[in-house]
């Protein structure tokens, strides 16, 4: 038993499931079509606007894209509690540190790839698309969107995997997740404006480095890293449960 | 040469004790019989041998390792526990390359065990499509995986044809034979009487008998013999002579409690009494069994009274 077979293992146990492979390409399919359909659109009114943003438009799909995610995240850590799957995993991997290290590693890379090519296709198209108001990746904050948008996506699946382990549930997880993720900052934001809690919510704070121009009070940086700090909770919930309850 | 061994193994849930003071080992060799009615904690207790569950005290080994300790579990220890217990959406194949993979054993067993088990033909079919006795047999085929020392079974032939009632009991003899410990959970009686070498016999959590097979059936059943005679008030007198009772049935025949063929016979001959049929009723294990649970039953109840 070692990290390396256990990687191997979960690569496998992904790759075997089909409804894991559609939610992992659903990312993409939601994210780059949802975006493109946006910057296909956008009259040249639009995009006159002074509050127009090229690049933030361009990611217009990760509102839907990040469904994906969220179902990939659950149903990749929570899927082997429906039928008791889980002990025949555990029987073979006893080690439970061992066991989570090894699959939230392979949830952590195979989301971040589909992450970053979701990102770039995103952005090279919709720019394109966008013609003469598009911006090319040498401009301000263009690069830093890029490489935001796909760390989102990771850490929105890492988030639902870690929330995945505490609930065994994947559609619990999801349940919780989509309506949280894709409501709760139009309701708080709605009635704080701007500023405040609603910054801090998940979404909000980690889609600051989508932003041409970040107004928030998060900077693009310090708003992934308050992603990035629920994921971490959710992860860390995850490992508390695995290792007490019994399985 | 690997035992499992329990000792003083206590699971609790809430207020529930599943596993009460548990001791008993698995030896090698030999096929244990693991019975108890359902809740008896067969199952628990198999969850906490594989370290699955935790015990509340009490310690269960592999070898003298906790199971979460062992470098290479699969190896050492084979287990199927439920035979539902795999994602439906995946194929037979799949689920074991995925446990191979994990346990760092070689492709080929793959295919081995899914012969071995006879489902090679099914390999490549979603899990939802199989049938409990394909499932069982799969659940088998990951147990068998890792060509481990210790098995672990719960309930393998429930589901199982009778085919594959004989085809599990060839398997489990065979594996011990070969020096394997196998630890086999069934409320079959006639089907556990037939592999079982050894019997632990779990209630309400407790150990109610840890013995060989046949020494159970001894001490919780009586022999008897039934016989037809011409000269039955003759036999009776003779057989009474000798402390047995015999005791005449509404259909003529005679029935002798405690006694086995071989006093009968040769009594009836040296006395020259006609003996037309004679016959020894082997007690089962089902007997025995029931005897036990029932004299269980009744202390458990005189004791919450």
């Amino acid at each position: 038993m070692s990290i390396g077979s256990v990687v191997r293992s979960e690569l496998l146990k992904i790759g075997s499931v089909r409804s894991l492979c559609i939610a992992l390409a659903a990312v993409f399919a939601a994210t780059v079509g949802f975006s493109l359909l946006m910057s296909g659109t956008f009259t040249a009114q639009d995009m006159a606007k002074p509050d127009f943003d090229p690049l933030r438009s361009s990611f217009y799909g990760l509102n839907f894209g990040q469904v994906g995610a969220i179902c990939f995240g659950a149903i990749a850590v929570a899927g082997e509690y429906k039928n008791g799957a889980i002990r025949v995993s555990l029987a073979a991997v006893p080690r439970r540190g061992l066991f989570y290290t090894g699959k939230i590693a392979v949830i952590g890379v195979l989301s971040l790839a589909m992450g970053m090519v979701t990102s770039v296709t995103c952005f090279v198209a919709g720019q394109i698309l966008m013609d003469d108001r598009g911006v090319g990746i040498g401009d301000p904050g263009a690069l830093r969107a890029v490489v935001g948008c796909g760390v989102y996506l990771a850490l929105i699946t890492l988030f639902s995997a870690g929330l995945g382990m505490v609930l065994r549930s994947a559609p619990a997880v999801m349940g919780i997740l989509i309506p949280f993720l894709m409501m709760m900052s139009f309701i708080i934001g709605d009635i704080e404006d701007n500023g405040g809690v609603a910054d801090f919510l998940p979404d909000r704070a980690g889609q600051q480095i989508l932003l041409q121009d970040p107004t928030g009070s998060l900077g693009p940086w310090a708003g992934l890293g308050v992603l990035a700090l629920w994921s971490g909770a959710a992860l860390w919930a995850g490992a508390v449960v695995l290792r007490r309850r019994d399985a | 040469m690997t035992c499992i061994d329990v000792v003083n193994l206590t699971k609790e849930y809430g207020a529930a004790r599943a596993v009460d003071e548990l001791t008993f080992s698995v030896l090698p060799g030999r096929v244990t019989g693991f019975l108890g009615p359902n809740g008896a904690g067969k199952s628990t207790t198999m969850r906490l041998v594989l370290g699955l569950d935790r015990p509340t005290s009490g310690t269960a080994t592999i070898g003298g390792r906790a199971y979460a300790a062992l470098d290479d579990p699969q190896r050492e220890v084979g287990a199927l526990l439920d035979a539902h217990a795999a994602m439906g959406s995946r194929t037979g194949r799949d689920h074991l390359r995925i446990l191979a993979a994990a346990g760092r054993i070689p492709r080929r067993r793959v295919d081995e065990v899914l012969e071995q088990t006879g489902i090679a033909s099914a390999a490549g079919r979603r899990i939802r499509t199989y049938s409990l006795g394909m499932r069982q047999r799969l659940g088998i085929a990951a147990a068998l995986l890792g060509d481990p020392r210790v098995l672990i079974l719960d309930e393998p032939s429930n589901g199982l044809d009778p085919e594959g009632i004989i085809w599990i009991r060839e398997l489990l003899l065979g594996l011990a034979r070969e020096g394997r410990a196998v630890l086999v959970s069934s409320h079959l009686m006639g089907e556990t009487a037939s592999f079982a070498d050894h019997l632990v016999v779990l209630g309400r959590g407790r150990l109610l008998a840890d013995t060989g097979t046949a020494d159970f059936i001894e001490s919780w059943t009586t022999r008897r013999v039934r016989l037809r005679t011409t000269e039955g008030e003759r036999l009776r007198k003779a057989l009474a002579a000798k402390g047995f009772i015999a005791v005449q049935g509404d259909d003529g025949r005679w029935t002798v409690e405690g006694a086995r063929v071989d006093d009968i016979g040769p009594l009836a001959a040296y006395e020259g009494i006609p003996i037309l049929e004679l016959a020894g009723d082997e007690p089962s294990l089902e007997q025995a069994y029931l005897a036990l649970t029932a004299g269980e039953a009744e202390y458990t109840a005189t004791q919450e009274a």
